[in-house]
């Protein structure tokens, strides 16, 4: 068996480590190193497995490879996506895809005129409830979409999400490219127009850590999104993805994490709920090497990232010119 | 306290239930233009029957009219009520636009009655709590909310709901409570935003909602007529140090499930319940009637209920030109 051979370039998100046992799981894998400018970062990881570890991405880039895992701070995606694919490597960028229009087309043109294949990681499309709300909403059992009211709440993170020249934005960054793409997944429309608002109002940072992002899709969908950093330590987990589409036959209420037992602890001090569901990033990580592998296209594109990052992106212009933007048609 | 009920449709009918068990209050009479209707509220209260409002006003004791009109005819009533000297309870929204709304608090201040707006959530057990912790400090300075409020789509005399012109439509007639319970968490409005979905067949309204306050908080409303599921409130307030939460769904302190039922009837022998001593309206008509026998000041004033028909007028506009809308006049 030809065994698909995959590199990690920085576990800056931790979303990596997941990933990376994701493709540890199967046995068409190989991962050939981890790139890291922060060698005890990724030590866990990498030399403690056996896995090689290199300092600088370039020289992991020069090794025979497929693919690459880009989990990078979102301000340095466009740039080793852009050097991966010169080198001919596969990409999976984690979100954010990036932080302007411009640098995320480059990036997908980039990966076009190279030959290689740029995926964006949206493990939320891996949700099982996810993926059975999209084959009820194809089979026509809600109709035609109306509205859709979403929620991708969460922690504040803190480290470098939270510095504005390493993220490129908060939590309307950070948490509105998740369910936003499920909006555009089940409408199979394009966001025309947004209006948001972004604020600081749970942590002493400076950046956004609350929000309301509305927007309308191109065949008259409306919907609202809530990706604020609104969980609080007491909380009973981490945060939530939660869709409610309202169709003309009827309304499909996705809740993802629902699937937990209900934990009551006196050693943590406080009640917590243990998700017991289906792993979202394996579903993510399989997809991603079975397109690689079998020469797919990849189920989640560059331009799907684009076009959901560019509502975040214009949710910021929306907060501060207090109007709505209109997003540009795709050319 | 001799009280009148002016209207004996669902709200009238409500209040004719909590107001016949009422210590110290008597009910003297019910109106309604549908005979019937009349009469069937007057055989729960003992009152007397009138389809004719002028003939009501002949009643000498009369103290306090509850007014359970459609909302389109809440000004001209309450005008002629104050008009008469009677203290006014006026069931929710105050009316349709905030000049009415004024117009019927001026005239009720101008006459020496007292005017009260029935913002019933504000007496659910629920939200009373909720407030009270949103206000106690337990979880810190509320900063975000979520408000939902669904249900099916409401069948009233002749359709009236169905027409903006007599209800507001379901901004202004359902959502209007969410509105006032967000005002009174989080203070005066910057901004609102709203989208709204409309539909004939099979009917419904829909709307979303963005308030944003002064404080800089930030309130998210979603309402819904015609919705198919069980009515259903849900509410979230996260506040910097903590949040609190309520589904309607998750608090059936009562769950009765018959054997033998025949298939296909699964609604009417499944009944779950959260059964309480007093419904929220008899404790919010019992509190008006307080505030009218000692003179004290209700938990919603008539300035909170003009604000709330205010702010539900400025969501419809946002609604229609599809721009926020900036409370205090200017439209951004």
């Amino acid at each position: 068996m030809k065994k698909v051979k995959v590199g990690f370039i920085s576990f800056a998100h931790m979303h990596a480590a997941s990933y990376l046992f994701g493709m540890l799981k199967r046995d068409d894998v190989e991962v050939i190193g981890i790139a890291d400018e922060d060698a005890e970062r990724v030590r866990p990881y990498s030399v403690d497995r056996g896995i090689p570890y290199y300092a600088d991405y370039n020289e992991l880039l020069a090794q025979e490879l497929d693919a690459v895992v880009i989990c990078s701070e979102n301000a340095r995606h466009a740039e080793i996506t852009k050097r991966a694919a010169a080198a001919g490597k596969h990409v999976l960028c984690e979100k954010p895809l990036g932080l302007s229009e411009a640098e995320m087309l480059e990036m997908i043109q980039v990966c076009k005129d190279n030959g290689v294949q740029l995926m964006t990681a949206f493990p939320c499309r891996y949700i099982s409830s996810v993926r059975q709300a999209k084959e009820t909403i194809d089979a026509g059992q809600i109709g035609d979409i109306l509205a859709m009211k979403g929620t991708n709440r969460g922690t504040m993170p803190g480290g470098w999400f939270i510095e504005r020249e390493k993220s490129g934005g908060g939590a309307v960054l950070d948490h509105t490219v998740h369910v936003m793409d499920l909006m555009h997944w089940f409408t199979g429309s394009q966001a025309e127009e947004v209006y948001a608002h972004a604020e600081t109002l749970f942590n002493d940072t400076e950046i956004d850590d609350a929000g309301m992002v509305h927007v309308k899709f191109a065949n008259g969908v409306v919907a609202v999104l809530d990706p604020s950093w609104s969980r609080n330590r007491s909380f009973p987990t981490w945060g939530d993805v939660t869709l409610e589409i309202i169709g003309t036959k009827g309304v499909l209420n996705i809740d993802s994490f629902a699937q937990k037992n209900d934990v009551y602890s006196d050693v943590t001090g406080k009640a917590s709920w243990s998700f017991w569901g289906d792993d979202m990033d394996e579903g993510l990580v399989n997809s991603f090497v079975e397109s690689i592998r079998d020469g797919k296209p990849v189920e989640i594109t560059g331009e799907d990232g684009y076009r959901s990052a560019r509502v975040a992106i214009a949710a910021y212009e929306s907060a501060s010119t207090k109007r709505t933007v209109q997003l540009k048609p795709q050319g | 306290m001799n009280i009148a009920i002016l209207g004996c449709g669902t709200m009238g009918t409500a209040y004719a239930h909590n107001l016949a068990k009422m210590p110290g209050v008597t009910v003297t009479g019910v109106v309604d233009i549908n005979a019937e209707r009349a009469e069937r509220a007057a055989a729960l209260t003992g009152a007397k029957a009138y389809t004719d409002v002028e003939l009501m006003f002949e009643q000498k004791d009369l103290e306090t009219v509850a007014v359970c009109l459609p909302t389109y005819l809440h000004k001209p009533f309450v005008l002629k009520l104050a008009e008469k000297g009677l203290h006014v309870i006026c069931e929710k929204p105050a009316a349709l636009t905030l000049e009415d709304a004024q117009e019927m608090k001026a005239a009720c201040e101008k006459h020496g009655v007292r005017l009260f707006i029935g913002h019933v959530v504000r007496f659910f057990p629920n939200y009373h709590d909720a407030y009270r912790q949103a206000r106690s400090g337990n979880i810190g300075t509320p900063k975000m909310a979520h408000f939902k409020r669904y249900g099916s789509y409401p069948q009233g005399m002749d359709g009236w709901y169905n027409d903006p012109g007599k209800s507001g439509g379901v901004i202004m007639d359902l959502m209007i409570h969410d509105i006032d319970f967000a005002c009174w968490l989080f203070g005066e409005v910057e901004s609102v935003y709203a989208s709204t979905v409309k539909r004939a067949e099979p009917q419904m309204e829909y709307a979303q909602l963005t308030l944003h306050f002064k404080n800089s908080a930030i309130a998210s409303l979603t309402g819904y007529w015609g919705y198919p599921g069980p009515f259903t409130t849900q509410f979230e307030i996260s506040g910097d140090q903590g949040i609190v939460r309520f589904d309607s769904n998750q608090v059936q302190s009562l769950d009765l499930k018959l054997v033998g039922a025949e298939a296909g009837e699964g609604a009417a022998v499944q009944v779950p319940s959260s059964p309480s001593l007093h419904d929220p309206y008899y404790n919010e008509v019992q509190h008006f009637i307080e505030c009218i026998r000692n003179g004290s000041e209700p938990l919603v004033s008539i300035e909170d209920a003009c604000y709330a028909v205010e702010i539900a007028q400025a969501a419809e506009q946002s609604a229609q030109t599809g721009q926020p809308v900036m409370i205090g006049g200017t439209v951004s």
